[in-house]
């Protein structure tokens, strides 16, 4: 029977489940292989370079001359690197690591990470371990942790641009015992912390009209506020006064409700933001305008709300409200063909903040396309 | 104690087993060693502060600079030897890191200048006193890179104190041990290709008397009486003979006696045992591995008769017209000597009716001033007897009745050879050989004088035999023909080297050179033979191709090989299982989810968030949607919610995870 003349000869021609597994299995087990060592990684220090260089001269001097002695001292220094490879692999093996940090940070400011290391070894101490994220360039540091010991350390680092910054591997990096190889492994710890715009930037009041009546069902009135008119009852949102909480419904619900109060509408700040342009440092010097209104509103205990793009924050104060335009802020993606904001109420009561020159606002903060973000204080 | 204070005094130590190190192999100029050694040891418990740190680079520089100089004069005008010169120059570079400030960043400089000291030591031949300095060199140098890295990232990451306790440095130190292990393993199989090293320069010879080309009676006798310096170490692979302390340990022959003194022809003719005739002796040979000391004389020394000589260590071994055997090379002599087990059946020496004779001249030559009274007595010893073997012994026999003494003739009257036969009639082993040649002569039997070593001392220590300049010794060898130059020795037994084995020093003396010679075999005579020694034992299997199917089966071996290859192969297993990261159960989990995701091409990248990652798998695996997001939201509670979760919900976690794969298996493209 030749291959093609039948059904089963053809399944067998083309490899049935089980010869498929037996192909696939080095594939599988080099692919298994890489998995697992991809997981260390050795670099040579500048000390590490001058041993080896050193290594391989006396190596070739001693099978070049048959002097034992030259041997010997190769077989030292052999000795040295696998002693080296053995005990920094013991240093950064059995090492349980914890990452704390803020949630979000604001450009400049210090981003400090708190490293939990638990050593799960049973005799041997872990030295001299570093402890480094991908893209922060200042590292932590554990001089000894003990076996079957904890141990904390910290690293400090500072952001300059506002954004989600994705918190991935850590990166375990010891050059015990001798220093001439760094060992690396890498620990995935998935995370992310969301980095602010900068709200200090000078920035002149702005002065929009009063408007006319509003559009899709918002007011300009009644905006929520503290201590105006009572007006509902909801949630509990990080930044709310403690005050407002609303003993007996939070008992009913079993999570803390708050009140909120109707307040004078032409309090409101009503910032759009306008997205529309290249993203760079005009579209983050904008971006930085539109927190620094947010942020004075606060420090004036004045409501304000956000639009940008098509993601639109509330009439709200206070530092939750803040927090929530900050966290806007530091999502937002400028485009060009990005849509044109529509504010729920009257453009004449907002204020545009964007790229250049845009009419029909009540006030305009326009950010010209040569505007430059100003570097960060160091320490933040 | 403070981290620097400790790194500081590791590294100085280092920096003195180094300089212990050179000088225990080459020497050094003891002026400039012994200041090194003073300023190191001073460095130990002595730095200077940072000013006067400063003070001092001042006075270092115009003396490195006066140095170097002077090496370059070695060099191009004296065109002298440029190490010594060289090595002042590090001790001097060395002394002035090591009082260097404490806060000075030299540690470098002085793990270099230290193992520069080690590695000039190994162009010499060093003996013992490198192996203490190189292993205590290894220990230091183990915790001093330990302390000094750990001393950097501290400093680095502006930390004061770090608790390094002393169990942590001396489970270090003792990872030294390790280091050795592996530096033996290297030594052991790392290759020889090349014909191995003679040391750096001549090795120092040691001066003997009674093997130059010109030997006085009583010359061996200020020998035997001055030096129980070891000469030769003799080792027999084949298990030793049974009377050890008989053989004689041949070296020079000499022809010519002038009544003083026993010369060498120049132009001897060719008076060698021919080959074939000393493979009748005995079927059996026995084998020496003999280690010479360097001496004046370049002899090679081995049991008479010599069937042939392997030299091992670069040396050169020459046969002479006598076939007295010597050497070129300026090293130590090592060689094995394949001589005859037994000497010739005296039945068969009884039986030889003459025949070939390498010289009619050479071997019957008296002085011109003989005593008529030496061939009166020989004639005497003769009387009587046909066969030149029996006039042989008989002669023996007759000086054998005499006395042996150490004590020197008193004047030179007394120390002629007539005088000792027929007044003292006793005297040492030169008077008793020469007067039996001398005597033999007369007779016309051909015979001469033989200087070499008697016996030697068994070292249980090392299983060798240990032969001391105190048993040089003289004897005499005839000419038979169809067997040639036969040993005869007409010395009775004396109390030889018995003051030196009732010495207190001689037991410590045999350990020590069996260290010694332990140390020249298998570390600086090392080779390619050795190595492949080593490894045929190691591997060794019943491969005697003896058939033995009627003897009871022998215990097999131990599958070397194939234990070999599981210990390699478990270890590889364990090194490469030691890759698999310690993560919590749930992060685990977690990190599985996202594998399989990367996996099914769902664009996994490493900013991808857990409600992300959930997102992606709903929109385009819709199917495997609740499951991921089960498997995320544990695992967030798990990981910011601190909470710790139980079996059960880790085992939710797990099937979730199984589900998500089946589904992203399922609807692969």
């Amino acid at each position: 029977m030749t291959p093609s003349s039948g059904p089963a000869s053809a399944a067998g021609w083309k490899g049935g489940p089980a010869s498929e597994a037996l192909w696939s299995l080095p594939g599988r087990m080099l692919d298994r292989w890489r998995r697992l060592r991809s997981r260390r990684r050795v670099r040579f220090t500048s000390g590490g370079v001058a041993f080896t260089l050193g290594t391989v001269s006396v190596s070739f001097a001693a099978m070049n001359t048959g002097n034992n002695l030259l041997y010997l001292l190769l077989g030292a220094m052999l000795g040295f690197v696998a002693v080296s490879g053995w005990l920094s692999e013991q240093a950064i093996r059995g090492l349980g690591v914890e990452r704390r940090h803020p949630r979000s940070v604001t450009v400049g400011h210090d981003f400090r990470i708190v490293y939990d290391v638990r050593n799960t070894k049973r005799r041997l101490p872990s030295l001299a371990v570093e402890i480094s994220e991908a893209g922060l360039p200042q590292r932590a540091f554990l001089a000894h942790v003990g076996p079957r010991a904890h141990a904390s350390t910290r690293s400090v680092n500072s952001f300059v641009r506002r954004g989600i910054y994705p918190l991935g591997k850590v990166t375990l990096s010891t050059g015990f015992p001798f220093g001439l190889f760094r060992k690396e492994r890498d620990v995935d710890i998935p995370g992310e912390v969301v980095v602010w715009p900068r709200t200090d930037r000078p920035v002149r009041d702005p002065a929009p009209g009063v408007g006319r009546a509003p559009r899709a069902g918002v007011s300009a009135r009644g905006a929520a506020g503290t201590r105006g008119e009572y007006r509902s009852l909801r949630g509990y949102r990080v930044g709310d006064d403690p005050r407002d909480i609303h003993w007996k419904s939070s008992a009913r619900l079993s999570g803390p409700v708050i009140r909120e109060y109707e307040r004078d509408g032409a309090d409101t700040l009503w910032v759009c933001l306008d997205v529309r342009g290249d993203p760079g440092e005009a579209a983050e010097v904008a971006i930085e305008v539109a927190a620094a209104l947010a942020a004075r509103s606060v420090a004036q205990d004045r409501a304000f709300a956000l639009l940008a793009g098509d993601a639109l924050i509330e009439p709200g104060q206070g530092p939750g409200q803040l927090e929530r335009a900050l966290e806007l802020l530091a999502r937002v993606d400028f485009l060009p063909d990005a849509p044109a904001p529509v504010p729920p109420i009257s453009p004449e009561a907002c204020v545009l903040v964007g790229i250049g020159h845009r009419a029909g606002f009540g006030d305009v903060l326009a950010v010209g396309p040569g505007a430059r973000l100003q570097p960060p204080e160091a320490g933040g | 104690m403070n981290l620097r204070l400790l790194h500081r005094r590791l590294a100085v130590l280092m920096s003195l087993a180094g300089l212990t190190a050179f000088a225990g192999g080459a020497g050094v100029e003891p002026f400039s060693a012994g200041l090194a050694a003073i300023a190191l040891l001073t460095a130990l418990f002595w730095h200077p502060g940072p000013q006067l740190s400063a003070r001092m680079e001042r006075v270092w520089l115009p003396l490195a600079t006066v140095l170097v100089v002077r090496a370059l004069a070695h060099v191009f005008v004296i065109g002298d030897d440029v190490v010594i010169p060289v090595v002042d120059l590090l001790l001097l570079l060395l002394t002035a890191e090591a009082l260097r400030a404490l806060d000075a960043p030299n540690d470098l400089r002085l793990y270099a200048l230290s193992f520069a000291l080690v590695l000039a030591a190994t162009a010499y031949r060093p003996g013992i006193v490198f192996l203490v300095a190189f292993v205590a060199y290894v220990g230091l140098a183990t915790v001093a890179l330990m302390v000094g890295h750990l001393r950097r990232r501290a400093e680095q990451h502006r930390i004061r104190e770090v608790p390094l306790g002393r169990g942590l440095v001396v489970t270090t130190a003792s990872l030294s041990g390790v280091i050795l292990l592996v530096a033996l393993i290297v030594f052991v199989s790392l290759p020889r290709v090349s014909q191995g090293w003679a040391g750096r320069g001549e090795t120092a010879a040691t001066s003997i008397a009674g093997f130059s080309d010109q030997v006085s009676i009583g010359e061996h006798g200020s020998t035997i009486l001055a030096n129980p310096e070891i000469v030769l170490r003799v080792e027999f692979p084949r298990g030793p003979p049974a009377e050890i302390g008989g053989l004689h340990w041949r070296g020079r022959s000499y022809d010519r006696f002038d009544g003083v003194r026993w010369t060498r022809t120049q132009a001897l003719p060719a008076s060698m045992t021919p080959e074939g005739w000393t493979r009748r002796w005995s079927r059996e040979t026995i084998e020496q591995r003999i280690f010479g000391s360097p001496l004046d004389t370049r002899v090679l020394f081995a049991l008479h008769p010599v069937l042939d000589i392997d030299a091992e260590n670069g040396i050169q071994p020459l046969s002479d017209n006598a076939g007295d055997y010597t050497y070129w090379g300026s090293s130590a002599p090592s060689y094995t000597a394949y001589s005859a087990a037994e000497a010739p059946d005296p039945a068969a020496l009884r039986s030889v009716q003459g025949g070939y004779t390498p010289s009619r001249t050479h071997f019957l030559q008296l002085p011109r001033r003989l005593d008529p009274r030496i061939p009166e007595l020989a004639d005497s010893l003769a009387a009587g007897l046909d066969d030149p073997y029996d006039r042989v012994v008989a002669v023996r026999e007759h000086l054998r009745s005499f006395r042996y003494t150490r004590a020197l003739p008193a004047t030179a009257a007394e120390a002629t050879l007539h005088h000792f036969l027929f007044e003292r009639q006793a005297g040492h082993c030169e008077y008793f050989s020469t007067a039996m040649v001398v005597l033999l002569r007369s007779l016309g039997i051909h015979a001469r004088n033989v200087n070499g070593f008697l016996g030697g001392q068994w070292s249980e220590f090392g299983n060798y035999l240990v032969v001391t300049q105190n048993e040089a010794h003289s004897w005499v060898e005839v000419w038979f023909p169809e067997h040639g130059w036969v040993t005869f020795d007409p010395t009775p037994a004396g109390d030889g080297s018995a003051e030196v084995l009732a010495s207190w020093f001689w037991p410590g003396r045999i350990l020590f050179d069996g260290i010694q010679h332990r140390w020249n075999k298998w570390v600086l005579d090392f080779g390619a033979d050795d190595q492949a020694g080593v490894f045929s034992r190691l591997f060794a299997e019943d491969d005697t191709g003896v058939d033995t199917s009627d003897r009871p089966p022998a215990p097999r071996p131990p599958p070397w090989r194939t234990l070999l290859v599981i210990v390699v192969i478990v270890a590889g297993f364990a090194w490469a299982r030691r890759g698999a990261v310690s993560l919590a159960p749930a992060t685990l989990v977690y990190v599985q989810l996202r594998e399989a995701c990367g996996r099914a091409g769902l664009g996994v990248t490493p900013g991808t968030t857990p409600k992300a990652l959930v997102q992606r798998v709903r929109s385009q695996r819709s199917g495997a949607g609740n499951a991921a997001e089960r498997v995320v939201d544990l695992y967030l509670r798990a990981r910011y919610g601190r909470e710790s979760l139980g079996e059960s919900e880790l085992r939710e976690m797990r099937a979730a995870l199984s589900t998500v794969r089946r589904t992203l298996k399922a609807s692969a493209p």
